[in-house]
């Protein structure tokens, strides 16, 4: 499955649990609708609400409910950025990139909060106390730069007020309350690090050349062909399956 | 300050109108309850008509021509109520949404009984967290009040409404992605025609309504047709809110008749530019219509004048940019928001955006040269006019605009040589 590669083995007796408390819940989203299959969304973020993000085991149970395949709860799911399809923070802080936050400071206050936690956009941090990501317009243009903390609203952010809160976050007295966290940070988590990669086909920005197209495949070739005027061996495929099948009979190297 | 009549944003920061006995107090469900007692569906459709009440949510196509287009085949009508606000620049419906939940409501009652829907829905967008909650417990509020559910106040009419979370897709704004979103799909636009009056959700004919929209089908019954058709222009008949934002000394929500100057929109409404500033630009109508500029501020703000000025009214979110606008930012802004909210199926569209969005990045860190300013142009209109809805299409207006109206600013990033640019 998708994304299990953490947190399975620490999370399934818990989930039994989550499950049997929410089942009643999902029973009364679905008869809400004509066609069961409505009521993922409404299901999906039920059990957000108590695990923090949409685990596998959400999904697998989603799926199973609705009597749908997994993965079309999880090509669904994928489609919405507010399902966290990896473990988050406490505290999901999105600050907001719109234009009318772009035009009155909002650059100053994600450039603050870059530099006060450490991490970047899609990023938490490595105590799983926040995780960042900068979001497309909020709806509150007329307060601005906004940001929304576990979805909600913080106005006319100043540096002085991201410090405070933060600090009040740290304490665990900051007034939106943390959000549910079962499965255990680890030093490489992140939001989603696939979302890095842009919608569409676009590349990994890389960080040595901002702003740069981000695939340098082209540009990688390129250098090699300079410095070594035969990079690429094209051998016959015969040839290549006779090296090949006498390297691994020998035991040495398998097939490259 | 410009003496505004409030009828939508009416006792929004004077009482509570989140209480179902407050709103009553003030004359809230009434209409509906006069409707259902006195009044045909049809008379309310023929209303409607009359009043020349145009979709607040951005296309402006009439109210009741849409309800119209529901064919009387005896199936099941869904309605819809449309708040998954989420255009760059525009903050009304979720104003409306935490301030005035039971006037929604009310819209939708009337709406759903105009075209004899049984089943209304009410999509909220996912990050309207505290507004969700705010409306549900309306919902709660309306439902032990009996105008929810079966039997409506002894008529034989029954209606009941679900609230439906969106969760995070700016697309869900469009009606048929919204209706897939609302059928546990991912929020992909779908094929027109069949329009959704046809075959919408569940495959039943459906109408879906903006949140502002339904809000003033109390006041149009209460008041008359005649009353709203008297205001504003004659295309554009009406109140509209619109949010302003940018550089104004009093960005928020006003509700202004239609046909105003956007001169008067700045100056009289929103308290005018800052001290000390010029005026530099303005987007009439959220993040896919044209920058405009001084000469057009004497222009009416109706639906008809900013389309005859190549941009548009569309949800009402007007940007206001001093001389402190740095267009090449605002535009990049813009661009990757819909680079980023492409649901991806439409090639110009998905492609079309996301190289324009880096493109206009290479431009922002001093990498990109002159004819990427070019590119920007002709790549920003290729992409326009052959996607399935208009998202592809949303880009060109204002990069375009701005492109053409001040070259200096993009050149100012690019590497040499720089073309010379007449200031």
């Amino acid at each position: 499955m998708i994304g299990a590669e953490r947190g399975d083995a620490h999370e399934a007796a818990p989930f039994a649990g989550v499950l049997a408390r929410l089942q009643p819940e999902c029973v009364r989203l679905i008869a809400q609708y004509e066609e069961s299959r409505s009521a993922l969304l409404p299901i999906l973020h039920l059990f957000q609400s108590a695990e923090g993000w949409v685990s596998p085991a959400a999904i697998a149970a989603c799926a199973q409910m609705l009597d749908l395949p997994v993965s079309v709860v999880e090509s669904t799911a994928s489609f919405y950025t507010l399902f966290f399809r990896r473990p988050v923070g406490k505290y999901m802080l999105q600050p907001c990139r719109g234009l009318a936050c772009i035009i009155n400071g909002a650059e100053d206050a994600m450039a603050h909060f870059r530099e006060r936690l450490g991490v970047g956009h899609l990023e938490t941090t490595a105590d799983g106390v926040f995780s960042y990501e900068e979001v497309e317009c909020l709806a509150a243009c007329d307060r601005v730069p906004c940001m929304q903390v576990n979805l909600e609203f913080v106005y006319d952010l100043t540096p002085e007020k991201i410090d405070a809160m933060l600090a009040e976050m740290r304490a665990g007295t900051y007034v939106v309350a943390p959000a549910p966290q079962t499965a255990t940070p680890g030093g490489d988590w992140h939001v989603a690090p696939e979302a890095k990669k842009s919608p569409g086909a676009r590349g990994v920005s890389n960080p040595d050349d901002p702003g740069g197209i981000g695939d340098r495949s082209g540009w990688d070739m390129l250098r090699r062909l300079e410095t070594d005027p035969h990079p690429i061996v094209v051998r016959p495929t015969k040839e290549r399956l006779i090296a090949d099948g006498a390297a691994l009979l020998s035991g040495e190297t398998g097939p490259q | 300050m410009m003496q505004l009549e409030k009828v939508l944003t009416a006792g929004i920061g004077e009482y509570n109108l989140r209480d179902i006995d407050v709103y009553r107090a003030h004359g809230g469900y009434a209409q509906f309850e006069r409707a259902l007692k006195e009044m045909q569906p049809d008379a309310i459709l023929e209303i409607t008509m009359k009043s020349g009440l145009r979709g607040r949510g951005g296309a402006g196509f009439p109210t009741g021509r849409k309800w119209s287009f529901l064919p009387k085949n005896g199936r099941p009508r869904y309605l819809v109520c449309n708040c998954d606000e989420a255009e760059p620049g525009t903050f009304k419906d979720h104003e409306l949404l935490e301030q005035t939940p039971h006037q929604i409501i009310e819209g939708i009652l009337i709406g759903s009984y105009a075209i004899g829907s049984r089943h209304a829905f009410m999509y909220i967008r996912g990050e309207f967290k505290r507004g969700y909650e705010i409306f549900m417990a309306a919902v709660e509020q309306a439902r032990s009040a009996g105008y929810i559910g079966e039997n409506l106040l002894g008529t034989g009419y029954s209606l009941e409404l679900t609230v439906h979370r969106g969760a995070g897709a700016y697309i869900c704004g469009e009606e048929t992605a919204l209706l897939n979103s609302l059928e546990g799909r991912r929020g992909e636009p779908r094929l027109k025609p069949p329009f959704p009056a046809i075959k919408g959700l569940y495959g039943e004919p459906t109408v879906v309504n903006n949140v502002e929209t339904l809000g003033y089908l109390p006041h149009i019954l209460r008041r008359g047709p005649e009353w709203f058709a008297s205001v504003g222009t004659e295309k554009s008949p009406g109140y509209k809110i619109v949010s302003v934002s940018g550089h104004v000394r009093k960005p928020g929500n006003y509700e202004i008749p239609l046909g105003i100057t956007m001169r008067q929109i700045i100056d009289d409404v929103a308290g005018g530019l800052r001290e000390g500033r010029t005026f530099k630009g303005i987007q009439p109508g959220g993040g896919s219509s044209a920058c405009l500029f001084d000469e057009h501020l004497d222009l009416g703000y109706d639906y008809e004048s900013l389309a005859g000025a190549g941009s548009m009214l569309g949800s009402g979110a007007i940007v206001v940019f001093d001389d402190t606008t740095d267009f090449v930012k605002a535009a990049h802004s813009l661009v990757r928001f819909f680079a980023h909210e492409s649901c991806g199926q439409c090639t110009p569209c998905r492609e079309g955006g996301s190289w324009l969005e880096m493109t206009l990045e290479r431009i922002l860190h001093g990498r990109g040269v002159a004819s990427d300013v070019d590119m920007l142009v002709s790549v920003s209109h290729q992409m326009t006019g052959i996607n399935l809805c208009p998202l592809g299409d949303s880009i060109e207006p204002f990069l375009a605009s701005v492109v053409k109206r001040y070259p200096e600013q993009f050149y100012a990033y690019v590497r040499e040589p720089k073309p010379a640019v007449a200031v």
